[in-house]
């Protein structure tokens, strides 16, 4: 088959932008709590374990209840208990914080693997959930608004991380740690204080992430399930130079790039190896580094813990 | 007029509540007791000047008011009711404002976020700019609220703390050394127009500083610090300059040195011509100088341009990013046994200037002689190994690597020095390192102990004997005496006059006044990144200087 | 001072512990039983017969990561990416390797150079785009790992870059030719267990940077360019040189830790054939374990040994009916619990060091 008819019929196919959105609907979660973490000040590595301990609990949630709002909650409660101990650790007792988000991941992981063994989860998808009239507008319509409910949250959790971050005292807080922790804390905010709750949030998010991976696109849980998109949502931040604009943007983009991929696949095209389109997202950003880190700020105090009293 | 404590003034006061009053602040780092039980009782309505050199406790003891520090032992007191004041935020509900010099200002937010920083109220834009006019307009603080705090001067920066500060309409208001960032015409302004308004509107104020006749000009009493505690206190109007530098040190004050740290200036000019005649003289009779041929001058008349000059600096341009001032087509040349001061409000391209003869920023155009030879400003090192020496504003920003020991301290500017093959030769170093250690009598716990475990002035001789034991042919020396308490600054004063005496020129960068007159045979002004007057000690004056300090033409 | 060792050892003897506490209450709390798993994981790490051996040789390539991790570090770069420069390196091994062939001796030297050239460049790559372009190297080289993992996939499903021959393959269809055994690393027959070159050169590598590192004018200046770059740059040491060195040097150990463990095979490291997961995650813990170690070269040793041991007793525990990926878990519980005592001790000593000279002013 040729490439440009194959490319055609992905974008006029309903199930392109389907699967489309449920890769971003994941990537935007993670990102967006993600993109209050790093505006804090702390590059959120332990993401991906966020949201393989959302997907868990999740699962755990509705094996036991057979609810799926438990579920989501479990979901949000496992996302959390991650972010406790990278916030506890890392901004408590300052330890490093790429070491205690590596070992998250890797500790995690491990955890998922011994539990899976321990017996079967039974899960289920939430019911689907159409928004009249919109459901029916072409190509899009469906992967927007014929989703199971836990998507729907989405078009909160990106609205609200920018109003948070931008329009209250407590995002001005967020953006001041980290940018100069020093003056922050001679003015009188608590840095340490803001950065841990600001990796709650985005263990909040991720969490939400992990129930949307069960409830809403895959349905069941194995340990591979979230097999570093948590990594994407972190290079979607960085894609998007630390605008919540370019998060969204970058999320778009890699997601479309993971969705092309399925697609093409399930198109039967292979023409296109699917190991290129897995790393497209990554070599994506590190080139968008090269071209514009010299033009975009991170934040000034990105990775670098705070003591009082030191520096 | 030595009192003591303050209680016994305390009785003089017809105000039956003070708004502060501290009773008996203790506070220890480690062995070292910062505050030892301090009294102190501000009053409304005045300006209290607070008095010290570096180190005597004053800047903790304000902490301890605004809730950056925690006391040992003692309380405070707020309009007569005991207070615990944890952290700023309590601080500033009981009407406690501190004007920082510039950490408080985070430079990626705007002016009203920054003025809103720290608060506890709801955010709101509008209500926070239309507060920021009016302070604007109240105290003549002008500024746009909707302006990036990076991308503002040095004196607007300190506007906007001042409002930062003001917005919460503070009864007591703390300033720690608001002077260095502003003209000497800038900063009597400020105080003029504060004088008017404290005693309007009842505030306390609080003014620390460790300038003498700063504290004298603006405050109406006084109260004097050394070694943790309150030694002296009394109204500003029966204060004369020495016995409060007594007071200050505990002991007579009368060599020139010891002026300069008091940033106390000697209106005579006999001191000066006479050294200079001296130092022309035996300029004169070395013989193995640069300049052998120097002919025996009438010490009266030395003609400094004739000497050699060992560093000229020519139409420099050169960018340092773009929150800094850098260098905008700035000259200048120093010879060969001169201190040629350079003076200005801080900000104004003095970084760029010592960074640029520390090979840390590369000119656009331009160039740099060192003894007569062009030296690259974009390889890394050239100008160390030209032979310029530097003693940095900031040694723990480009002086020293805090983390390694004295010894590696003191070869960091040429290991090869010590090494054979690639190989670092221990003993070699070890060697060195105690002559140094010895000779400029850099007191630490050995050649292994770790540079952040000196104290300041001990950091700052590491570096002193580093450059000079390379014997530079010129030496930037700037800010040499920042943060450094008297002993240490009487030590690197009178190094630095034997240095220019023995050969190398020096070139002498201070925001410090009093510390370029004292010092230096010749006076250039720096501003807006470019020299924009320069003349002889003989010729100049504070006021002189101030105006071309500001910008205008004298 | 020995009230200093003494709250040192205490501090984390206690967090061990607690580590191993919590791991027991995970396993009964999941219904299985502590104490054999505790046992296979002794037996499997040191107590049976030739495990030492085994262990070792895990240890053997962490070691090298970690020590790659610390160059970087000392010249104040953050190189997170070591799984991918394993990977690479190891590639780049098998590739050339093959394609040159040559006796045994000279091939093995080969294999182990090519590794660390691959792991440098990698790694390099990383660096330049730092220099010259700004890129931070924490996210870049993390964004090359996944790069890395898929370029090695598609290498090896071509038989023009990594893909083995059909005969030597049968029906795997993303596998390299298996190396022949006179091109192998040899074993060391030492107190009854079989000792893997590779340890060898691992402890040779870390004395050799160790020294390196302390005693040349090298390290001397990689380190001066890790704690000051402006006081590094005003003593005409160039940052881009001295970065580079190190960053190549920090992928090339990653690297060489690959091809080592390709030439020595054993342990779970793909039987001498570069197979998709042969990294194993080797990259990662080598970097735990110079993170754990603050980065210091000997305690990266002590570190890795128990680490090995984790790996290796890892594979014992599987037969008392637990999975044998609680060692992951025991490990990351160490890890964190690890963490503990130094940030604990930095941050008090920082402060009061900072109490004795500043405080005052």
């Amino acid at each position: 088959m040729d490439l440009l008819e194959a490319v055609w019929d992905i974008f006029t196919s309903d199930a392109t932008y389907v699967n489309g959105a449920l890769a971003a609907g994941l990537l935007l979660f993670a990102a967006s709590g993600e993109w209050v973490a790093e505006r804090s000040g702390t590059i959120n590595i332990s993401v991906e374990a966020m949201l393989l301990s959302g997907a868990f609990c999740s699962a755990v949630g509705i094996h036991v209840s057979d609810s799926v709002i438990v579920g989501v909650f479990a979901g949000v409660a496992g996302g959390l208990v991650i972010a406790a101990v990278q916030a506890e650790m890392s901004h408590r007792l300052a330890a490093n914080q790429f070491v205690v988000g590596l070992t998250l991941n890797i500790l995690v992981l491990g955890l998922a693997a011994f539990f899976d063994g321990v017996g079967e989860l039974t899960t289920r998808k939430a019911a689907p959930f159409s928004v009249p009239l919109f459901v029916d507008i072409p190509l899009v319509g469906k992967a927007l608004f014929g989703q199971p409910w836990p998507f729907m949250l989405l078009f909160a959790v990106v609205p609200v991380s920018w109003w948070l971050v931008f329009r209250t005292r407590w995002g001005l807080e967020i953006r001041a740690a980290g940018s100069d922790p020093q003056a922050a804390d001679v003015s009188g905010v608590d840095v340490n204080r803001r950065r841990r709750q600001s990796i709650y949030y985005a263990g909040f998010t991720a969490g939400l992430g992990g129930a949307f991976l069960i409830f809403v696109s895959i349905g069941r849980f194995d340990e591979g399930i979230v097999s570093g998109r948590g990594f994407i949502a972190i290079a979607a931040v960085i894609f998007g130079g630390w605008t919540l604009r370019g998060t969204v943007a970058g999320c778009l983009v890699f997601a479309g790039a993971l969705s092309f991929r399925i697609s093409l696949q399930v198109l039967g095209y292979t023409g296109i190896d699917a190991e290129f389109l897995q790393a497209l997202p990554f070599v994506l950003t590190v080139v968008g580094m090269a071209v514009f880190a010299r033009r975009v700020r991170p934040p000034a105090a990105l990775a670098q813990r705070f003591v009082r009293g030191l520096n | 007029m030595i009192s003591g404590h303050a209680q016994s003034t305390e009785f003089d006061d017809d105000s039956l509540n003070p708004a502060v009053r501290l009773r008996g602040i203790e506070k220890r780092f480690g062995s070292i007791v910062a505050c030892d039980r301090v009294d102190l009782t501000l009053q409304r309505g005045t300006i209290h000047g607070i008095l010290g050199e570096n180190g005597a406790g004053k800047s903790t003891l304000m902490r301890v008011l605004i809730g950056l520090v925690l006391p040992d032992g003692g309380h405070i007191e707020i309009n007569g009711v005991r207070q615990r004041i944890d952290d700023p935020l309590a601080a500033a509900e009981l009407g406690i404002g501190m004007v920082h010099q510039h950490f408080s200002l985070v430079d990626a937010l705007t002016v009203w976020e920054n003025v809103a920083l720290g608060e506890v109220r709801r955010l709101n834009r509008s209500e926070v700019t239309r507060r920021i006019g009016e302070i604007g307009k109240h105290y003549g603080l002008d500024i746009d609220p909707d302006a990036r705090v990076g991308e503002l001067t040095a004196g607007l920066r300190q506007r906007v703390e001042i409002i930062k500060c003001l917005r919460r309409n503070p009864s007591i208001v703390i300033f720690d050394e608001p002077t260095s960032v502003l003209t000497p015409q800038e900063s009597r302004k400020l105080f003029e127009s504060f004088r008017s308004v404290v005693a309007a509107e009842k505030r306390a104020v609080v003014l620390v500083s460790h300038k003498l006749d700063e504290v004298l000009a603006a405050t109406d009493q006084i109260t004097i610090m050394r070694h943790g505690a309150v030694v002296d206190q009394c109204p500003t109007a029966t204060a004369d300059a020495m016995s409060l530098a007594h007071a200050m040190v505990g002991r007579d004050v009368s060599l020139r040195s010891e002026r300069v740290a008091f940033r106390l200036l000697d209106t005579s000019e006999r001191d000066t011509a006479q050294r200079r005649n001296v130092k022309a003289s035996t300029g004169a009779a070395r013989t193995t100088g640069p300049e052998p041929s120097t002919p025996r001058q009438d010490p009266a008349n030395v003609i400094l341009s004739d000497r050699a000059s060992v560093l000229e600096i020519q139409d420099a341009v050169a960018d340092i990013g773009r929150d800094v001032c850098g260098l905008q087509g700035l000259s200048l040349r120093v010879h060969a046994t001169e201190i040629l001061g350079i003076a200005g409000v801080e900000g104004n391209g003095q970084r760029a200037l010592a960074d640029l003869l520390s090979s840390l920023v590369p000119l656009n155009s331009g160039s740099v002689m060192v003894n007569g030879s062009a030296v690259s400003t974009r390889s890394p090192g050239a100008m160390a190994k030209a032979g310029v020496g530097v003693i940095p504003e900031d040694r723990h920003d480009s002086g020293l690597v805090l983390d390694m020991s004295v010894e590696e301290n003191l070869a960091l500017v040429d290991p090869d020095r010590f090494a054979r093959r690639g190989i670092i030769d221990r003993r070699e170093l070890r060697d060195t390192a105690l002559r140094l250690i010895n000779d400029y009598r850099i007191q630490c716990e050995g050649p292994d102990a770790p540079v952040w475990s000196l104290s300041g002035g001990n950091q700052q001789r590491v570096v002193l004997a580093r450059e000079l034991d390379r014997q530079p042919k010129v030496l930037v020396a700037a800010q040499p005496t920042r943060g450094l308490d008297i002993g240490a600054i009487e030590y690197m004063s009178e190094r630095l006059r034997a240095l220019a005496d023995s050969g190398p020129g020096i070139l002498l960068i201070s925001s410090e006044i009093e510390e370029i007159l004292e010092l230096s045979d010749r006076i250039a002004v720096i501003s807006r990144g470019s020299i924009v007057g320069e003349m002889s000690r003989a010729e100049a004056d504070l006021d002189r200087l101030g105006l071309l300090m500001g910008g205008s033409a004298a | 001072m020995n009230t200093r060792i003494v709250e040192w050892v205490g501090l984390y003897l206690a967090a061990a512990l607690m580590a191993f506490a919590l791991s027991a209450v995970l396993v009964e709390a999941s219904g299985g039983d502590w104490l054999p798993v505790l046992e296979a994981l002794v037996d499997g790490a040191v107590a049976g017969p030739s495990r030492w051996g085994q262990t070792l040789g895990a240890a053997a390539p962490m070691l090298l990561v970690a020590l790659g991790t610390i160059v970087a570090g000392r010249a104040g770069l953050v190189n997170i990416g070591q799984e991918g420069q394993l990977l690479i390196g190891t590639a780049v091994s098998v590739y050339f390797g093959f394609l040159i062939g040559g006796p045994g001796p000279v091939n093995v030297v080969l294999l182990c150079a090519f590794g660390f050239v691959g792991g440098a460049s990698w790694a390099l790559l990383a660096g330049v785009l730092k220099y010259w372009r700004g890129v931070p190297e924490v996210l870049s080289t993390l964004l090359l790992v996944t790069v890395a993992t898929q370029l090695v996939a598609y290498g090896l499903k071509k038989r023009s870059l990594l893909l083995a021959d059909d005969a030597s393959r049968g029906n795997r269809n993303q596998v390299s030719a298996q190396l022949s055994p006179d091109n192998r690393l040899p074993n060391l027959e030492l107190f009854g267990n079989e000792i893997p070159m590779a340890v060898f050169i691992g402890i040779g590598a870390a004395t050799l940077l160790g020294y390196g590192l302390a005693r040349t004018v090298w390290g001397f200046r990689v380190r001066m360019v890790g704690q000051n770059r402006r006081v590094a740059q005003r003593a005409g040491v160039s940052e881009i040189r001295y970065g580079l060195s190190a960053m190549a040097i920090s992928g090339g150990l990653a690297g060489l830790a690959g091809a080592a463990m390709l030439a020595g095979g054993g342990f779970q490291f793909g039987n001498y054939r570069l197979v998709p997961g042969f990294s194993a995650g080797i990259g990662w813990a080598g970097l735990l374990v110079a993170l754990v170690a603050t980065e210091r070269v000997l305690p990266a040793v002590g570190v890795a040994i128990v680490f090995g041991a984790l790996r290796t007793g890892s594979g014992f525990v599987g037969s008392t009916g637990i999975q044998g990926r609680v060692t992951d878990v025991i490990q990351g519980l160490l890890v964190l619990s690890l963490l503990l005592p130094p940030a604990a001790m930095a941050v008090r000593d920082r402060r009061r060091a900072r109490a004795a000279t500043t405080a005052r002013t």
